[in-house]
């Protein structure tokens, strides 16, 4: 038999659950409660199920000190944990059942470990007698999720929760930062602690050392490094802001004068106006970055991992150059791109022990050169998109003109695809931690749920989600947790009834055979107000501004519908296997 | 291809096998051979696997991607002139009567292999070696009709002076018993 809810019930019709209770003890439900709120939780995205519906008995009588938001489908709760991870800084926490609760987690916690997001889930499982016999809403989440998770542990007794969850804090956010799933029974849920409950965190695990401060020797070759290098290019990566490390690298480049690139995650690490800063890397980052990478002679890439959409083709990527890695993650060193010099610690630590070894320099006649190429994307792509003579809006002009209402000061939250990576181009971002994307694993159906957990992390920004036609309807349902959680989150769907970027891969490598990437859109406007959000639809050129204004202006949740330019494409582009010189403007 | 012998301590820990196996699948290498136990030390698993690369520089970041596994306390890569290894086999022999006889003195003293089990229609014979060895005594004693055939994992130590405990971070470590 199993056991039934009344907490008087017994497990294998034996064991005293709650009846013999010594009364300082506690079962596991509020031990897992007592260590969340012990270790700083203060918001928790979830969704309740049989396997988990003791905690969320628990969670009743702490509504006072946790804010549980109620998502619409686990994927979402999922994505709202990294959106909140990812502007605090702290770790997000989710909390879903067995089963299908689970792998609907499954693309989150993917998305998590491949971008260095902390990120905590707690799930329910199946009574400990019941593991392995295909119960009701069994599955092997353990096994699943080992290759996605930085570390995964299943729990069947109430004792071991505490130092658990303390482990899995301790892990999610330490070092180079990632998911980490606990797994509980459903009777050590229900059971009681045989020992009085003490959480105490975590700040050290045999087996886990991550290295904070570098090597001097590291240290010392890099520096060498860099004060020889005479046309020296610093790449910034997602490190940077994981670290908190923007203070640093600005004193780093601001001494040693290197021009300074970034990558998608990295972006917003430093002002887009900062006189040092010559653009973003990649497939479709910038003319001259691009082109530059190919020739400058060091590379300094400072808490990023030479991601396939930067590097292109690895056999003609940066060969002339030396390389100075500053990463946390030994494994990185040398995984794509051989590391010269490799530095392994914290990015806040190695640059601020790194700045006293460099040298003063100047190195205008270098970062001149990345203006001339600026001049020429700027004349070819950025002044057509921003100023266009097309009848229909283009999605670039959404974005400037929202970069300038919100004075760069907006935290956006990018969905997947042409509208992602055009949000990247034109926002001019000038605060850090103001980018938040799927980057790694490309999740379409990101935006909506990480926006509003974005919100909640930083509840005195205002949030922009900016999301095409076909993200939005892959986790649309995540309108009903923006409206009931009333968090004012503000959405804007780039709407071109195509899957974008898929079109533009079609158009360009596929001959237009337009393979199933035309969009029958719903009213996306009547749907949000079916969930109470308010919303319009702006159709021309003369109403943006109009429309924006009314967005920013709401101080509730609010959809603008913008109807975008139907078949346009996002340059330049380095085509996928391409080397990054030869990135193309048309 | 040149043979690369991993030896991966861990914690003691259920799933472990999982979680280090799931990095080779992951970078399709085969694992030509698997053993684990505890070690001299408590609560301390020593994998040594045996994998077959044509690039050593594929082999070290497979070797950095296991040390990743939050339970894994070490991991090395050694050529096979870095270690002392060795496996053991069984072969079950026919020997019915009338047959040849099996030259006991050959098996002993040129191929250091023993009969541990004596039955009326078979043996059962143990070598240990390498793999060339045990194969050289498989070639021998083919002739005489081998019922069965079967090999461990290569287990493997270090030639380095250094010791287990001298990588691992300080604590007080018990004797496995």
């Amino acid at each position: 038999m199993g056991f039934n809810e009344n907490q008087t019930a017994t497990i294998h019709g034996s064991e005293p659950v709650v009846s013999v209770a010594k009364p300082e003890l506690i079962n596991g439900s509020h031990a897992v409660i007592q260590s969340l709120i012990a270790e700083g939780v203060k918001t928790i995205f979830g969704y309740p199920g049989g396997a988990i519906m003791p905690v969320y008995d628990a969670i009743y009588d702490y509504q006072d000190q946790i804010n549980h938001i109620l998502v619409r489908h686990e994927q979402g709760a999922a994505h709202a944990a990294e959106g909140f991870a990812r502007i605090s800084g702290e770790v997000g926490v989710c909390l879903v059942t067995s089963g299908p609760g689970a792998t609907n987690l499954v693309t989150g916690i993917a998305d998590a470990i491949i971008d260095s997001t902390p990120m905590v889930c707690i799930i329910g499982q199946v009574a400990s007698h019941l593991l392995g016999t295909d119960a009701f809403q069994e599955t092997d989440v353990m096994g699943i999720t080992i290759p996605i998770t930085k570390w995964n542990y299943q729990i069947t007794t109430p004792d071991e929760i505490p130092e658990i969850i303390a482990k899995a804090f301790y892990i999610a956010k330490s070092g180079r930062p990632g998911p980490v799933l606990i797994d509980i029974t459903k009777d050590a849920q229900q059971k009681l602690m045989t020992k009085p409950f003490v959480h105490k965190k975590t700040e050290t695990l045999l087996s886990y050392h991550p290295r904070i401060a570098p090597k001097d020797e590291q240290l010392a070759a890099a520096a060498k490094l860099i004060n020889q290098a005479k046309r020296p290019f610093l790449f910034v990566g997602h490190g940077v802001q994981i670290a908190g490390a923007e203070q640093e690298l600005l004193q780093f480049i601001e001494k040693t004068d290197v021009p300074a690139a970034s990558t998608l995650l990295g972006l917003s690490s430093m002002p887009v106006d900062h006189p040092n800063y010559v653009g973003w890397l990649g497939m479709h980052g910038n003319y001259g970055t691009n082109v530059l990478t190919n020739q400058c002679d060091l590379i300094i890439a400072v808490g990023m991992r030479f991601d396939d959409r930067v590097t292109g083709d690895l056999n003609r990527y940066a060969k002339q150059a030396k390389v100075v890695h500053i990463e946390i993650d030994p494994a990185e060193i040398d995984k794509i791109v051989k590391a010269d010099a490799p530095v392994v610690g914290d990015a806040k630590k190695a640059l601020e022990m790194l700045l006293p070894l460099v040298n003063e320099n100047n190195h205008e006649a270098w970062r001149a050169e990345f203006r001339k190429y600026d001049a020429i994307e700027d004349q070819k792509i950025t002044q057509p998109e921003l100023a266009p003579t097309t009848e229909k809006i283009k999605m670039a002009e959404v974005i400037r003109t929202l970069s300038d209402k919100t004075k760069g000061e907006a935290v956006i939250v990018a969905d997947v695809g042409q509208h992602q990576m055009m949000a990247a181009r034109y926002y001019q971002f000038k605060k850090p931690s103001s980018y938040i994307t799927s980057g790694g694993l490309g999740t379409m159906g990101y935006a909506l749920p990480a926006s509003f957990g974005a919100k909640v992390g930083a509840p005195d920004r205002e949030v922009v989600a900016i999301i095409g036609d076909g993200c939005f309807q892959m986790t649309i349902q995540e309108l009903g947790t923006i409206a009931q959680s009333g968090l004012p989150v503000k959405i804007i769907i780039l709407n071109n009834n195509f899957l974008g970027m898929v079109r533009q891969w079609q158009q360009l490598f596929h001959q237009k055979r337009y393979s199933f990437v035309e969009l029958q859109n719903p009213d996306f406007i009547t749907i949000a107000k079916g969930f109470g959000i308010d919303g319009h639809t702006c159709a021309k050129r003369e109403d943006l501004h109009a429309s924006l204004d009314k967005m920013l202006a709401s101080d509730k949740p609010y959809l603008l519908e913008v109807l975008v330019e139907k078949e346009e494409n996002v340059f330049p582009m380095v085509p996928t296997g391409a080397c990054v010189a030869d990135i193309r403007l048309e | 291809m040149t043979s690369y012998t991993i030896c991966v301590f861990t914690e003691n820990s259920i799933g472990i096998l999982n979680k280090i196996t799931t990095i080779f699948t992951r970078r399709r290498i085969n694992i030509e051979s698997l053993t684990v136990s505890e070690t001299e030390r408590k609560g301390i698993s020593r994998f040594t696997i045996v994998i077959r690369s044509e690039s050593r520089e594929a082999v070290e970041k497979l070797v950095r991607q296991i040390r990743k596994i939050i339970e894994v306390l070490a991991v090395f890569g050694y050529l096979n002139e870095d270690i002392a290894y060795n496996e053991i086999a069984l072969f079950k022999v026919s020997t019915p009567i009338g047959a040849k006889p099996l030259d006991i003195e050959t098996i002993n003293k040129v191929y250091k292999a023993w009969v541990v089990y004596w039955h009326l229609t078979y043996v059962i014979i143990q070598k240990t070696g390498t793999e060339e060895e045990i194969f050289e005594f498989f070639d021998y004693i083919k002739p005489h009709e081998i019922l069965e055939f079967v090999r461990s994992g290569r287990v493997a130590v270090s030639k380095s002076p250094q010791t287990l405990v001298d990588y691992l971070p300080e604590a007080e470590w018990e004797y496995y018993q």
